[in-house]
């Protein structure tokens, strides 16, 4: 039972490029059963560019399913972005998780933004200041949330999807200096201990496409300047000999 | 002194090192830009931008925002716009 899952992350959309992605999705039904998207999708977080992302992704052939990142928090207007999202028939997983039905095969996706916090032997505590107690509750909370999420999908296959990243591999050529930023090991512990057939994230710009937990998921840095293409597209259930 | 400059107006006597982190802050926190992976590095009277933008204006943009906050410098611009090529093929896990 497989499934294809494309993703993308870091989109940035505006009005300055409206309608340039979305010819890029022509023919996504032929190569893909779901699009993932990886957060980043404007730039300033407005709901103007909000309702650019909207209909660069609405009313396509896939079911689509989308996380916030970063950015998309900088106008606080992050609550009308999801709503505009959602009214375009886009899912918007925050830190809850969702079913895709396709054929057969049931696909749980679960995530949300993610946090960053740094990776074991190097990252933030919750220790000290309540600035930085809040910092790493944040990452912990989010972390909780989707291990539950995950515990309770009873899916064929089981993707978690995310802006920050869950390990360092896929940060490589990121300043060093910047990781606790980019990512938390935290992630990866609570994915690991459910298990996942695949991580997405973005976020990375800088990074690099594949890594892995240390618990053995694979991880995607889908960021749009890694990828260089509109989508990558990853295929679940290989090991099945029926053609993906 | 001008009152309607966005950052700091800076010289180019200021410690290199310095200015190419308020360069770097101002193109994150700047609303015409709002860009957090440019590198900014100077060398002498001269500044280099480095990095990915999506789009030709935003590429230009990000040269502008730059050489407001360190004037007198030159700006060299090798940012690059993301190239977007078709999906191709797929991986399996
Ligand atoms: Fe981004
Ligand atoms: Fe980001």
């Amino acid at each position: 039972m497989k499934i294809r899952v494309a993703a993308v992350g870091d989109v940035h959309l505006g009005e300055d490029i409206r309608g340039r992605y979305r010819r890029r999705l022509d023919g996504i039904e032929e190569r893909a059963d779901v699009l993932l998207i990886a957060g980043d999708l404007t730039r300033h977080g407005t709901p103007e560019e909000g309702r650019v992302v909207a209909d660069e992704f609405r009313d396509l052939p896939v079911p689509v399913v989308a996380v916030l990142g970063n950015h998309d928090y900088q106008s606080d207007a992050e609550d009308e972005i999801v709503a505009l999202l959602r009214d375009a028939g886009i899912r918007v997983l925050q830190d809850d998780s969702t079913i895709i039905e396709c054929g057969d095969a049931r696909l749980g996706v679960v995530g949300g933004k993610g946090f960053g916090g740094g990776f074991a032997g190097k990252c933030a505590s919750e220790f000290g200041e309540p600035q930085m107690k809040a910092f790493v509750r944040h990452t912990r909370e989010i972390a909780e949330l989707w291990h539950k999420a995950l515990k309770s999908l009873d899916t064929d296959h089981k993707v978690v999807l995310s802006h920050y990243s869950p390990v360092k591999e896929t940060l490589a050529g990121e300043p060093l200096e910047i990781y606790p930023f980019l990512g938390s090991y935290l992630l990866a512990e609570a994915v690991d201990a459910e298990g996942a057939d695949l991580f997405i994230h973005g976020h990375a710009h800088a990074g690099v496409e594949k890594g892995v937990t240390p618990g053995g998921v694979r991880v995607r840095n889908v960021a749009l300047p890694v990828l260089s293409k509109a989508y990558a597209v990853y295929c679940l259930g290989g090991e099945d000999p029926e053609p993906c | 002194m001008s009152h309607e400059a966005p950052h700091h107006v800076v010289s180019h006597y200021d410690a290199p090192h310095y200015v190419a982190a308020r360069v770097q802050r101002a193109l994150a926190a700047d609303e015409r830009t709002y860009e957090l992976g440019i590198r900014v590095d100077i060398r002498g009277d001269q500044l280099f931008l480095r990095g990915q933008v999506e789009s030709v204006e935003r590429r230009l943009l990000v040269a502008t925002v730059a050489g407001e906050t360190a004037p007198g410098l030159k700006v060299h611009n090798e940012v690059t716009v993301v190239e977007v090529r078709d999906p191709g093929e797929e991986e399996t896990l």
